[in-house]
């Protein structure tokens, strides 16, 4: 009977820890605090482009890992295959993602003292999104490349 | 106020020529708080701390400007190419949003 009594409370103990750890959990989400430059994707697009056109190109090349396993350090390179000449060259690539509270991450401002379009930083993605990167040439043609991100631990908030 | 940060500038090849493009890379150590993180122990929103603009110059010349956000990684790491013109010396400035200035030079020798 000893036995017995003491199975049945160790299995009573178990159903209860089972039934309120998921309430624990669901109880700790709280909404999360906006970011100092909270942006959405569309409004930096639009911001950056002005309404203007933007290109699918070949010239230009993003690369991102397919699976992030840190969300915190995500690599992120950018190539443009276009002439660095006086009167026709990169002059700006930004770097954006779709759904981390702030979409935008770098803008950079090229020369032709560069001699190449190339631009290489680490950022942090807040969940799987699109990593996109947004190239203005100098007569104000944009181009896009968007690659999406697998993020298996969010590096955001 | 300005405390110096351990910072760094790399070029890539060691060796180079005049008129080579060369990778300029530069890294800096830097908490790059977003504000939405929480202090563990007090259960307070760190305040958000980040690299707002960086600079690259060449003999006081700006060749490129950025501006940065608080999705850039902690310790930051920035890479730019440049065709190197003649002996000198890469400037780069960068501020945080506190105000925080600071600046780091590396010279350039380019051999042949």
């Amino acid at each position: 009977m000893k036995r017995r009594n003491f199975m049945q409370g160790l299995l009573l103990s178990s159903a209860v820890a089972i039934t309120t750890s998921p309430t624990l959990l669901s109880a700790e989400e709280k909404p999360k605090k906006a970011g100092p430059n909270d942006m959405d994707y569309k409004t930096a697009e639009a911001a950056i482009t002005g309404g203007k056109e933007i290109k699918e190109s070949d010239t230009l090349k993003l690369t991102v890992p397919e699976i992030a396993e840190n969300g915190a350090v995500v690599p992120v390179k950018v190539e443009v295959d276009h002439p660095m000449e006086e009167n026709n060259f990169v002059k700006a690539i930004h770097v954006l993602n779709t759904k981390n509270g702030n979409a935008r991450s770098a803008d950079i401002m090229l020369t032709p003292l560069n001699g190449k379009g190339y631009f290489a930083t680490r950022i942090k993605l807040g969940g799987t999104q699109d990593v996109v990167a947004l190239v203005e040439l100098s007569d104000g043609t944009f181009l896009k490349a968007a690659k999406s991100v697998k993020v298996t631990i969010g590096g955001c908030g | 106020m300005a405390d110096k940060r351990k910072s760094m500038i790399k070029i890539k090849p060691k060796k180079f020529k005049v008129g080579d493009i060369v990778k300029v890379d530069f890294i800096v150590i830097h908490p790059m708080e977003t504000g939405m993180k929480k202090d563990k122990k007090t259960g307070e929103y760190v305040p958000a701390h980040y690299i707002d603009s960086v600079t690259f110059s060449f003999d006081g010349k700006p060749f490129t400007t950025m501006k940065s956000w608080e999705t850039i990684s902690t310790n930051p790491y920035y890479s730019v190419n440049f065709k190197v013109p003649a002996k000198g010396e890469i400037t780069v400035d960068y501020t945080d949003n506190s105000g925080e200035k600071n600046s780091k030079s590396k010279k350039v020798k380019p051999k042949g």
